[in-house]
């Protein structure tokens, strides 16, 4: 079997909210391959988004471990954590979050333009991107332009922009109607036939049919994991394709 | 550039806002170059107006300025061939400066004038007619306002009176001079109404013929550099005078005007601050509604560097627009300004308040680029230090 991408172990995090210490994470682990789709899920409060939140390295546990691809998160400077969000990780919001002053195209150049890929081919890259999730002629249209459905597939094409080892989503389809949800849908399941990683924080049930893994989530524990490392799939080459 | 911009673009999505604070900007920027403008500009107006006819040195009696008191020095005359001797010195002359009368039909005018010698003279450029010659005793030269005053014209004579008998209001010394030519006094303030005529016909009407006294000696040397040093011989040789030059008298000018400049520090100052204030409290509103934005960029993987940039580059962006603007308005408000304040009665027309050099609009830009900077530094340190997990569940709910 080939080094994980995801190795989680015994994972904890608590707020404090007055004076007391709330258990959002209680002792989580789990491991994820490359290739798999796996979907989380689980009722408000369960700890789902926390646990992509500490996976994402955008929050720091209590305890345990995160490592992405062998690295663990908890060694990392501020500065390598951040590089490894730019470079191994893709991040996909439930509300886009894309910048409204920049165009499409520019939106996915953004994380290319961090990682200082040369104009040309970043832009060369964007456009193949939006091609990918059916925006190619919505590139210059600024963000404000577009409707929900559009700026979630641009959201997409940016988090793919440095060809990631594991794309995390947060609700993905939360604030979509349920056609253009299932547009996204679709277009999860296309990236995980290309090869991607993706692991989705979801309510969305159509989205837990899909994914190949469903981790069931309540009071910060995994409640059930139904592994099925067999719908891995094998990579294709294409824009979405990891490194 | 790596971070695309963005926050620039940012900029043009309040742009009433964004306007708002350029011109608030613009406006605290011209006020800092006016007070930039004010502070240095002064000095140089007044080195330019004391070497305006080339001459470096003034020689007064002991303890005073230039016109600074109605005290004369004595024997000018040999004064002044000793001060030619010095091979350093290109030419020298004496001025006296003294109160004029005259009538127009049965009204009395007051008039300033001037003795000089015309062969050494730094007080008047003609504008119409004749110069005098250093003999011509009976030629004078009229400003134009006293030409007004007098309705007097090129080749007309004019009477005029020295020492007036306060008890019945008649000159002791009178004598009827030609206008051979219309000048403009270098030092008259506007609207003076000054006369110039030759040393001893000037001295005859002011009664100070005997003792040949006069009111300065004013001196040019051949060398710029040497004016210095021409200036320590003449102190040496002449101990009883006070010998400044330029340099000298730009010092004591400086001292007389320490107030005007601590003014204009303070309202400089004060400018600045609400520059600081302006554009600190607006990339603070700005980043603070961007905040869910900064904390995605940081969660997709733009460093904390990127981020501080966009927000410095914001801040000097707005500074750059505002101070362009305020340029232009600063230096139409400095010529505003320059005339109410150089018609206020006493001082040289051709003096400036405000003197626009390069340096002093150099000077007003880089600490207004450097003030947009700092201002814009706790906004940045905001946007860095925004905690991206609890920022994005914030926004989310």
């Amino acid at each position: 079997m080939s080094r994980p991408v995801l190795l989680v172990r015994d994972l904890s995090k608590q707020y404090p909210m007055n004076h007391e210490a709330v258990h959002a994470l209680r002792g989580v682990s789990l491991t994820v391959q490359p290739g798999e789709y796996v979907a989380i899920a689980g009722p408000s409060g369960s700890g789902k988004s926390t646990l992509l939140q500490l996976i994402g390295g955008i929050d720091t546990p209590s305890g345990g471990t995160v490592e992405i691809l062998g690295t663990p998160l908890q060694q990392l400077s501020d500065r390598e954590l951040t590089r490894l969000r730019l470079t191994r990780l893709g991040f996909i919001f439930q509300r886009f979050h894309l910048l409204p002053v920049l165009t499409a195209q520019e939106n996915v150049e953004l994380p290319m333009a961090e990682a200082r890929v040369p104009r040309q081919q970043r832009r060369q890259r964007a456009l193949d991107l939006l091609r990918y999730v059916g925006l190619a002629d919505r590139a210059g249209h600024l963000a404000t332009q577009l409707s929900g459905g559009e700026m979630q597939r641009v959201a997409i094409a940016r988090a793919l922009a440095n060809r990631p080892a594991l794309l995390l989503a947060d609700e993905p389809t939360g604030e979509l109607d349920a056609a253009t949800g299932q547009e996204i849908l679709d277009l999860f399941r296309r990236l995980n036939q290309d090869g991607t990683t993706l692991l989705v924080v979801t309510h969305d049930e159509r989205l837990g049919a899909q994914a190949g893994r469903i981790i069931h989530m309540l009071d910060g524990r995994i409640q059930s994991d139904t592994s099925d490392i067999d719908s891995a799939a094998t990579p294709r080459h294409h824009p979405a394709t990891p490194r | 550039m790596r971070g695309l911009g963005w926050s620039l673009k940012g900029l043009g999505r309040h742009r009433l806002r964004s306007a708002l604070s350029v011109a608030g900007i613009a406006i605290s920027a011209a006020m800092l170059l006016d007070m930039v403008m004010l502070s240095g500009g002064i000095e140089k107006s007044f080195a330019e107006l004391l070497l305006a006819r080339g001459y470096h040195i003034r020689l007064t009696p002991k303890g005073t300025l230039p016109f600074d008191t109605e005290a004369t020095l004595s024997g000018a005359g040999r004064l002044i061939a000793a001060i030619r001797r010095d091979s350093s010195v290109e030419a020298a002359g004496a001025v006296l400066g003294t109160s004029l009368y005259s009538r127009r039909n049965d009204s009395l005018v007051t008039l300033f004038g001037y003795g000089i010698q015309p062969e050494a003279q730094a007080l008047y450029t003609l504008e119409s007619g004749h110069d005098l010659g250093p003999a011509d005793t009976t030629g004078v030269l009229l400003s134009l306002p006293a030409a007004h005053l007098l309705g007097a014209g090129l080749g007309d004579s004019v009477t005029f009176m020295g020492r007036l008998d306060p008890q019945v209001v008649t000159a002791a010394v009178g004598r009827k001079l030609v206008v051979r030519g219309i000048v403009r006094w270098v030092y008259d303030y506007r609207g003076q109404p000054s006369v110039g005529t030759v040393l001893p016909a000037m001295q005859s009407l002011a009664g100070q013929r005997i003792g040949d006294h006069v009111s300065l000696l004013m001196v040019k040397v051949r060398e710029d550099t040497a004016a210095a040093l021409v200036a320590a011989r003449l102190r040496t040789a002449f101990p009883q005078l006070e010998v400044n030059s330029v340099a000298d008298l730009v010092r004591h000018f400086k001292q007389r005007l320490v107030y005007f400049r601590q003014l204009s520090y303070i309202l400089a100052s004060m400018s600045l601050v609400v520059t600081v204030l302006l554009i600190g409290t607006l990339l603070t509103i700005t980043v603070n509604e961007r905040l869910g934005e900064i904390a995605t960029l940081r969660a997709i993987g733009i460093s904390r560097a990127t981020v501080v940039r966009e927000i410095l580059l914001e801040g000097a962006v707005l500074t750059l627009l505002g101070s362009s603007l305020g340029i232009v308005l600063g230096l139409l408000t400095a010529r505003y300004l320059d005339s109410i304040l150089t018609s206020f009665p006493g001082l040289p027309a051709a003096f400036s308040f405000f003197v626009p050099r390069g340096d002093s609009l150099t000077t007003a830009a880089l600490v207004l680029l450097l003030t947009g900077v700092l201002a814009a530094l706790y906004p940045a340190w905001l946007a860095a230090r925004a905690p991206i997990a609890a920022t994005l569940r914030t926004e989310a709910t």
